[in-house]
């Protein structure tokens, strides 16, 4: 753990078993919270978003200009009711928000957010990443079933086609980048960049890995234009249409962070991490902060704004994209990239 | 590793081009040419059946994961045969039911894979390939199985089938793990050196014997086999009970044989007993069916029985007489299940009540089944006779003798049953028997590859010589 | 430490086997297995098997567990139940499993087996290697196998879910004679009419 050497910090007034743990406490403590701002504030942005390509003003009451309205949704949903259905399966109904919200906190533990701000080092990061994403879906599943519900149900077995599709694409595109990195480690990835963000390395097939990646990773997140998980206009609100308080809270979310995993992933693989552009701020490592938030708003902005431009898709329509289109490109996209690595055509500073 | 040493896996190149093309030539093959998909097909696996008789080096690739003798080489052959030969029989039900439902390719693809599974298991090196080629030769059987998938006890069959083959490779690989654990290799050359019999080894031992015991439904494993053949089409219940068992045993032979022989003191009463099990059950249960599937599927599991026999004794004699005994078994099982195929695939009687009379309207069908079931009971002209005969030498050659009077009072019992069939066909006047038709060529050519067969390797002895050189391979 | 989560771990493994077996509702099953699954992945960090754990998730955790609940999803409904054995059945059946466990549990603890004395972590690179080596210890060929077992099993499956018409056995038609007759009959009274038409004309 290279988290600023709390470690040697607690272990000059602990024994070394207590400073581990407590180690561990504070960590977890800060990432916890970390979570809920984020997801807040997230929420925040893209209602700002949205009622900005709409031409509106958007919350602008509680606080400056609106800074504290979802703090005020968080309280109200916090102290409202839990409600369920009678004849649900209490034991599945209630487990379902804990997978989608532990899924996405250990997702947030591996990134490097700089240098020496990373909990969770692991070698096999990317894929860790991967992995873990894959189990996120398992909680939309169960919610969707266990709420005895046939909108619930049937949004959560789109979810389930859906990122089970979608996750083939988000794991090519991120592969095509490996090939170039040879490395899973999340460190060692940005390690690579310092001669130049991978999308500028790869040129060309790292650009189409990255127009993929974004695409399957929107849907990955059930957001428009691939939210048919919970179409409004079709399904209420989807899996998570009887759930109330703070467990729709966790999935709600727990949806905003997966959005800003995904776009975390995209600035770590693609754009750097956080490395800054032509190495300007390399002196001062805190600024790596900065330039891994700054990339990664930017592209949780995109998404946002795919949101409020294309339309919904129809299911077959999403599994079409998928399977005849996205899928092939990749593959031939892995090769080319493979051939551009094996002849050393990459850019690099 | 040189290009060309890849030609020793000729057979498999060879079988997986052909898949690839076929599944090829179905996307860009018009609807209604489809029939054309069968003649492809046999074209294309007689060509490889005759490739594969060209002779072959001996050697291994990959590290010894794969491997490949003249006894090896010699089996696929013979292994090629059969499926030709099974081919040939089902063309005229796949042309007449299946191909209209636009399901004609994938039965050639999945017999392929299959069959493809079959060559890796026979020819693998070390654990691995041989659980991955197991898996290959069981899967796409049990989709096979479903083929006729409107019926419902095609679907049943196939569900059968898939969960007790899964328990079967489950609780086959959990024992492999153990024999892993022991001696630290997966590879046979490495085991043959460290295999020592302590308890875990023999644990491990016994559960991977249930899973190949399962293959060739020996009898505590026997349960699915009647039901699975009686609900599959015809073409797959011959598979199984023809090309799927031989190759089980077949490796089940060369394992014994070769990487297990420390064992030799533990397996040898267990085949004992085994055989014993097998033999008695399967032509105990023979007598009361009248299903003809299910009588030939218990008369398959009695001839297991009946191949434990060769194995028992662990010697170049016992290997030459198994699989002697293995190719006789293959034709004569397909000629009796080619009969059946033709019968069903004209008429869809499937009874024993349904032949009789059978000789006076079809009189080549009913002597192609009476020389079949000659030759499965083991009655001189034929080549069972041989087969049997050779197994029983071998079995009293290492004193088995109250084990060889045993297997002779199954014989017995065996030519009751398989006698009732030929009474029904030929003595008794049915009152409603199936009328006289005929068979396409396909099915001719296949009926008449199955009787040359066996006449062949009963009246030609250099066979059997042939055959008792090449097993000097395994020992 | 270490030893804490393994206990930890296997506690919840054979707590959540258990509760997966003896549970009556289909799903709860399937959850209580995706603990166990997700507890060997535990398991596999613990011993350094970085690659292997995350296998185990993307594979099992996130793969087939997704697909077993999907088909749950799709036959099961969530009032149904599932059957209870006979208590006597179940007593049986919990005796034998009992005898095969306390067996191989015994054979495996009294198997002596070698403790290495160096372990060290497979990385990803290795894992690779390995797997495209076509020497003693390399496994390109079951990987190329595996391959066309995924490609069968595709077709197999393709092949069940396109489903079938009925098979209509051809049946030759059986002579319906007062049919024919009362056919032959109104053809000739309809020819027998138009001549009458025609000659009045």
């Amino acid at each position: 753990m290279k988290i600023l050497s709390i470690n040697e910090w607690l272990l000059s007034f602990m024994p070394a078993g207590a400073a581990s743990i407590t180690e561990m406490v504070l960590i977890a403590l800060i990432y916890l919270t970390v979570f809920a701002v984020l997801g807040l504030y997230l929420v925040l942005l893209e209602r700002k978003v949205a009622a900005w390509f709409q031409l509106r003003l958007g919350p602008n009451r509680v606080g400056y200009k609106g800074m504290f309205q979802t703090l005020a949704d968080a309280l109200k949903l916090v102290s409202k009711e839990l409600t369920g259905t009678v004849k649900a399966d209490k034991f599945l109904y209630n487990l379902a928000p804990y997978f989608v919200i532990i899924t996405a906190l250990m997702a947030l533990s591996v990134f490097p957010f700089t240098e020496n701000l990373q909990a969770f080092d692991i070698n096999i990061g990317l894929f860790f990443l991967i992995a873990i994403s894959s189990i996120g879906v398992i909680g939309i599943l169960l919610g969707g079933w266990g709420s005895n519900n046939k909108f619930a149900l049937i949004g959560a077995m789109r979810s389930g086609v859906q990122t089970i599709s979608y996750e083939l694409s988000v794991g090519l595109s991120l592969l095509t980048m490996v090939i170039l990195t040879g490395s899973l480690q999340l460190s060692e990835i940005i390690e690579v960049q310092k001669n130049g963000w991978l999308i500028v390395q790869g040129h060309i097939p790292a650009m189409i890995a990255f127009m993929i990646y974004m695409i399957s990773g929107t849907a990955e997140t059930n957001r428009a234009p691939f939210d048919m998980v919970e179409a409004e206009s079709e399904l209420g609100a989807g899996y998570h249409t009887e759930y109330s308080g703070m467990k729709f809270a966790y999935f709600f979310l727990a949806e905003f962070i997966n959005m800003f995993i995904i776009a975390a992933i995209a600035t770590t693989v693609f754009f750097g991490g956080w490395l800054s552009p032509f190495g300007i701020t390399e002196s001062i490592p805190f600024m790596g902060i900065f330039w891994f938030l700054a990339k990664t708003f930017v592209l949780v902005f995109l998404m946002m704004w795919f949101r409020w431009t294309f339309p919904r898709l129809r299911v077959d329509q999403l599994l079409t994209l998928e399977w005849k289109y996205l899928l092939p490109i990749n593959l031939v996209n892995l090769v080319l990239m493979a051939v551009i690595v094996w002849l050393n055509i990459t850019i690099q500073f | 590793m040189e290009l060309n040493s890849f030609l020793l896996m000729r057979h498999e190149i060879l079988l997986f081009s052909i898949i690839l093309l076929l599944l090829i030539a179905e996307l860009f093959l018009p609807r209604n040419k489809k029939s054309s998909m069968i003649h492809l097909a046999l074209v294309f696996f007689g060509i490889h059946t005759a490739v594969g008789f060209l002779p072959l080096a001996e050697g291994s690739l990959f590290g010894g994961m794969f491997r490949s003798n003249e006894m090896i080489h010699f089996f696929k052959g013979v292994l090629n045969i059969g499926v030709f030969t099974l081919l040939l029989q089902s063309a005229q039900w796949l042309e007449k039911n299946m191909l209209k439902q636009d399901r004609g390719t994938e039965f050639f693809l999945l017999l392929f894979a299959s069959l493809l599974g079959m060559y890796f298991m026979i020819s693998a090196g070390d654990f691995l390939m041989f659980y991955i080629g197991l898996e290959l030769s069981t899967l796409p059987v049990a989709a096979l199985a479903a083929f006729e998938i409107m019926k419902r006890e095609s679907g049943e069959a196939a569900v059968k089938f898939i969960l007790s083959a899964a328990l079967a490779s489950g609780v086959s690989l959990f024992g492999i793990s153990m024999l892993y654990a022991t001696n630290g290799s997966i590879y046979f050359e490495d085991i043959m050196s460290t295999l020592t019999a302590t308890n875990l080894t023999l644990l491990g031992f016994i559960l991977f014997f249930a899973g190949l015991a399962f293959k060739i439904s020996l009898v505590p494993f026997h349960f699915w086999t009647a039901d699975v053949y009686q609900g599959a089409p015809i073409s797959i219940a011959s598979y199984l009970s023809v090309i799927s068992k031989g190759a089980a045993a077949f490796i089940l032979m060369i394992l014994l044989f070769t990487v297990l022989k420390p064992l030799m003191h533990v397996w040898e009463p267990l085949l004992y007993i085994l055989a014993l099990a097998t033999m008695f059950t399967g032509n105990l249960f023979a007598l009361r069916q009248q299903n003809m599937k299910r009588f030939l599927a218990y008369s398959s599991i009695a001839q297991a029985g009946f191949i434990l026999l060769g194995l028992v004794t662990g010697t170049q004699l016992g290997t030459a007489t198994v699989v002697y005994f293995v190719t006789i078994y293959i034709f004569s099982n397909l000629a009796a299940f080619g009969v059946v195929q033709a019968i069903s695939s004209q008429t869809g009687k499937e009874n024993m009540k349904d032949y009789e009379g059978l000789y006076r309207t079809n009189p080549k069908l009913s002597l192609v089944m009476m020389l079949a079931l000659f030759s499965l009971a083991g009655i001189p002209p034929v080549a069972g006779f041989f087969g049997k005969f050779f197994l029983f030498t071998a079995a009293a050659s290492k004193g088995y003798y109250l084990l060889v009077f045993l297997a002779v009072v199954n014989v017995t019992i065996s030519l009751y049953y398989y006698l009732l069939v030929i009474r029904a066909m030929f003595l008794r006047k049915g009152e409603n028997p199936i009328p006289f038709f005929k068979s396409k060529i396909y099915m001719k050519l296949g009926l008449f590859i199955a009787v040359m067969g066996m006449l062949a390797l009963g009246l030609y002895s250099p066979l059997y010589d042939y055959i008792y050189e090449l097993s000097a391979a395994f020992n | 430490m270490e030893k804490v989560i393994f206990y930890l771990l296997a506690i919840i493994m054979v707590a959540s086997a258990i509760a997966s077996v003896s549970s009556r509702r289909m799903l709860r099953s399937v959850v209580y297995l995706l603990f166990v699954l997700i507890g060997a992945a535990g398991l596999y960090f613990l011993m350094d098997y970085n690659f292997l754990a995350a296998i185990q998730l993307t594979v099992y955790a996130g793969g087939i567990v997704v697909l077993i609940i999907f088909s749950v999803l799709l036959i099961q409904h969530i009032e149904m139940e599932l059957e209870i054995a006979k208590s006597s059945r179940r007593w049986f059946s919990a005796l034998l499993c009992l005898m095969g466990l306390s067996i191989f549990l015994g054979t495996i603890y009294s198997h002596p087996f070698a403790v290495a004395e160096t372990t060290s972590t497979t990385t990803v690179a290795e894992i690779g290697r390995a797997l495209l080596s076509f020497e003693k210890g390399g496994f390109i060929l079951p990987f190329e196998v595996i391959s066309i077992l995924l490609l069968a099993a595709m077709i197999g499956a393709i092949t069940i879910a396109k489903g079938g018409k009925e098979i209509k056995q051809e049946v030759p038609e059986s002579l319906d004679i007062d049919k024919i007759l009362q056919d032959a009959k109104q053809q000739a009274e309809e020819k027998v009419m138009e001549l009458e038409s025609s000659t009045k004309n």
